[in-house]
């Protein structure tokens, strides 16, 4: 019951929605469209789960309390401030949308542009070009990097001016991403799409069960 | 002397780099910008749209990436607004509601355009692909009401809208993996012409698609948003950024040069 | 200036210089900030989830169903949306997962949506990503056949076909790789290695990015709003 039936719902579920796709007649596409409905009232239980879980885990640190636990009271002030203006009022009351602009807002971008220091600690210290690979890498790093931004071609074009091509730092950024690393990615767009399939399969026919956890 | 270049303390370098931001925020420069051809596909591709066509924008981004995705959707809806191309917007990012409403409204007020007759915001839905699959059928069998919960029904845009073959567009504006999502589920199975503008982290991704022409056109991280900007002639936050970005490449660009000149010089000593 | 926009740029100005001080050590603001902004979010995905996901996906098609059965609402209703309690249901079995004696009841939910999205997923991946992907690394080879094609594109042509091949050899690990193979591979690395050299650089633009936004909302928003002071 607890391993059989799910095992059971994922094939019926993947059997339905991969042929009735292949197939037009009205009978099949109102079950396609009934299908689709019921995954979209499941997601958002899911969502609400998915933040239950954090919240549980927070309640675990302070009740252990596990180091910094004293910080998880600042997270439930912030989660039951923005959660209960939302809820009570709506998310387009002004007091949320406050909250949102002035608090998360400059908290999400702050935390990001932390990276933006890491990024030119870590680029310095440990971006060498040791091997051949690593020198290739290294190359294609620099030419996209000097070739995002204006002064890329300012520099070009006043120290490579000599030469019969202008804008020649944007141009190589673009013939970089256009060739070289366009079949790079198609190689991993193909071998992961590949594995999709067989996982994609492998899920319906049982074989791939960990969703299902240990237990019986 | 080199190996204490080398073992420098990562603050002197943060120090660096806030420099190289902060100068130039306040002695701003003004570089001339080269519009690239897969932004220059998505202008040209708006801009021949008859007025009265639809495109529909995903706001697939949150706070996160709003300094390099916000300018780009402002071009983008002002360029829409002037030509009279009606838009929807929609986003499948939890965190994105608040900044797509405030925005599109930024703009809308901007341009004069009116809420329901030039543009409507139908805010989030929780469920990638099932949602796009759901909009291929009928838009409001996934968005029954608008962000202000008003039924689409009586939404005037929206009467003549019924799914994806009412839209000629679909500008997905991601700091994820949406783009190739609505690419797997929107662009074959619908013959949706789909454009995508993404943050700098995704940019290499999206290549092997513009090339097939399953994305039409690409706006590439802060550089995107400013040749859109020259493009439509506003510039504004991308070309403010992307010129204040030069310094700090230019800084990366020589602490690694310096980087490898110390290593290449200790490994000869070695030697 | 109102008060109220006065009082936001200085709580965001002093939550963004929280985080910034992690650059020089790690530090109790840091971390109140880091914890705020965890709770600040869960908050907000909850309201957005409830207004935008369970309200329109799963409360009203629920009321849709019980509707009928409502003292003073008329039969004629109908019936047909009980239809939609088996989802709804269904859904609610997510939350057996907050005690861990009904953990195992997620299975349910998670078997179907795994199992929708695995059916969705194989003729829609094969179609967008591996035909098409397919037919873009050899349609070009169509255009040197019709003389269309420049001389740059016809070695641009070449040169995505021999990525793609030998990007999928490095990739194929059920023949070992020896001679020719070992070398192809090696081909295929450099490609990668300048496929991430590339994301590299893009990323550097990204995160600079937001770096130049704060800066620029340190300077001009939050120390122009000093003047409002005096």
């Amino acid at each position: 019951m607890k391993r059989q039936v799910p095992l059971v719902l994922c094939f019926l579920f993947g059997v339905v929605m991969c042929f009735t796709q292949f197939s037009p007649h009205q009978y099949s596409q109102a079950v396609y469209n009934e299908v689709i409905n019921w995954a979209l009232i499941m997601a958002p239980f899911a969502l609400i789960f998915g933040t239950i879980t954090l919240i549980q885990t927070h309640v675990t640190r302070i009740r252990r309390r596990i180091e910094h636990w004293q910080y998880s009271f600042v997270v439930f002030a912030g989660l039951l401030t923005m959660a209960f203006i939302g809820i009570l009022f709506g998310p387009q009351d002004p007091a949320f949308e406050w909250l949102f602009n002035n608090v998360q807002v400059p908290l999400d971008a702050t935390m990001f542009s932390l990276l933006a220091f890491l990024i030119a600690s870590a680029a310095f210290r440990a971006f060498r070009a040791r091997t051949f690979e690593a020198t290739l890498l290294l190359i294609a790093a620099m030419i996209v990097l000097i070739g995002n931004v204006p002064v890329g071609d300012l520099i070009w074009n006043t120290v490579l001016s000599w030469l019969p091509w202008d804008n020649g730092a944007s141009e190589t950024r673009q013939w970089i991403l256009g060739n070289p690393n366009l079949s790079a990615r198609r190689g991993i767009i193909l071998g992961v799409s590949l594995g999709v399939i067989s996982q994609a399969i492998r899920l319906i026919l049982g074989i791939e069960r960990s969703y299902i956890g240990g237990g019986d | 002397m080199l190996s204490k270049l080398i073992n420098l303390d990562r603050r002197i370098i943060f120090i660096l780099v806030a420099l190289a931001v902060i100068i130039p925020t306040l002695l701003p420069l003004n570089l001339p910008i080269n519009v690239s051809n897969p932004t220059q596909r998505i202008y040209d591709y708006i801009d021949t749209l008859p007025a009265g066509s639809t495109i529909m924008i995903a706001f697939d981004y949150g706070p996160s990436s709003m300094p390099e995705l916000n300018p780009m959707a402002k071009a983008v809806l002002r360029h829409c607004f002037d030509k009279k191309v009606r838009v929807i917007g929609m986003t499948l990012y939890p965190f994105a509601p608040t900044l797509a409403d405030t925005l599109i409204k930024e703009v809308a007020e901007e341009k004069g355009a009116v809420n329901g007759e030039d543009y409507v915001f139908l805010g989030f839905r929780p469920g990638y692909e099932q949602v796009m699959l759901r909009m291929g059928t009928s838009i409001a069998s996934a968005f029954e009401k608008d962000y202000t919960n008003t039924p689409l029904t009586e939404i005037p845009m929206m009467k003549d809208i019924t799914n994806y073959d009412q839209i000629d567009l679909i500008l997905d504006l991601a700091s994820g993996s949406t783009t190739q999502i609505w690419i797997t589920y929107v662009n074959v199975k619908y013959s949706q012409q789909i454009a995508a503008g993404v943050t700098g982290v995704i940019v290499s991704n999206m290549y092997p698609y513009l090339q097939t022409k399953q994305l039409i056109g690409l706006m590439p991280g802060y550089l995107g948003a400013s040749e859109y900007e020259k493009l439509i002639g506003v510039p504004e936050k991308g070309t403010e950024g992307i010129n204040n970005a030069s310094p700090v490449h230019v800084l990366i660009f020589v602490l690694v040069v310096i980087g490898n000149t110390v290593f290449f010089i200790q490994r000869r000593r070695e030697e | 200036m109102e008060l109220i926009d006065f009082i936001g740029i200085w709580i965001a100005a002093f939550l963004t210089l929280c985080i910034y001080s992690f650059l020089y050590r790690d530090n109790p603001f840091y971390r109140f900030a880091e914890h705020l902004f965890v709770g600040m979010s869960v908050g907000y995905t909850i309201t957005i989830s409830i207004y935008q996901g369970f309200i329109p996906f799963a409360w009203e098609p629920f009321w849709e169903a019980i509707k009928p059965f409502w003292p003073g609402v008329p039969r004629e209703a109908g019936w047909s949306g009980l239809w939609k309690l088996i989802p709804i249901g269904i859904g609610l079995l997510f939350f057996g997962g907050v005690s861990p004696r009904y953990t195992w009841l997620i299975r349910y939910p998670s078997a179907i949506l795994i199992g929708l999205g695995a059916g969705l997923a194989i003729p829609n991946v094969l179609r967008a990503d591996i035909f098409e992907q397919t037919r873009g690394t050899v349609e070009p080879f169509a255009s040197i056949n019709a003389g269309t094609l420049s001389i740059w594109g016809i070695l641009g042509a070449i040169l995505m076909v021999v990525g793609v091949v030998c990007t999928l050899i490095y990739f194929y690990f059920s023949v070992e790789h020896r001679g020719p193979v070992n070398w192809l591979s090696k081909v295929g690395i450099a490609f990668l290695m300048i496929g991430f050299g590339s994301a590299f650089g893009n990323t550097v633009m990204g995160r600079v990015a937001l770096l130049i936004q704060r800066v620029d909302f340190l300077i001009n928003d939050w120390i122009g709003s000093f003047g409002a002071l005096f």
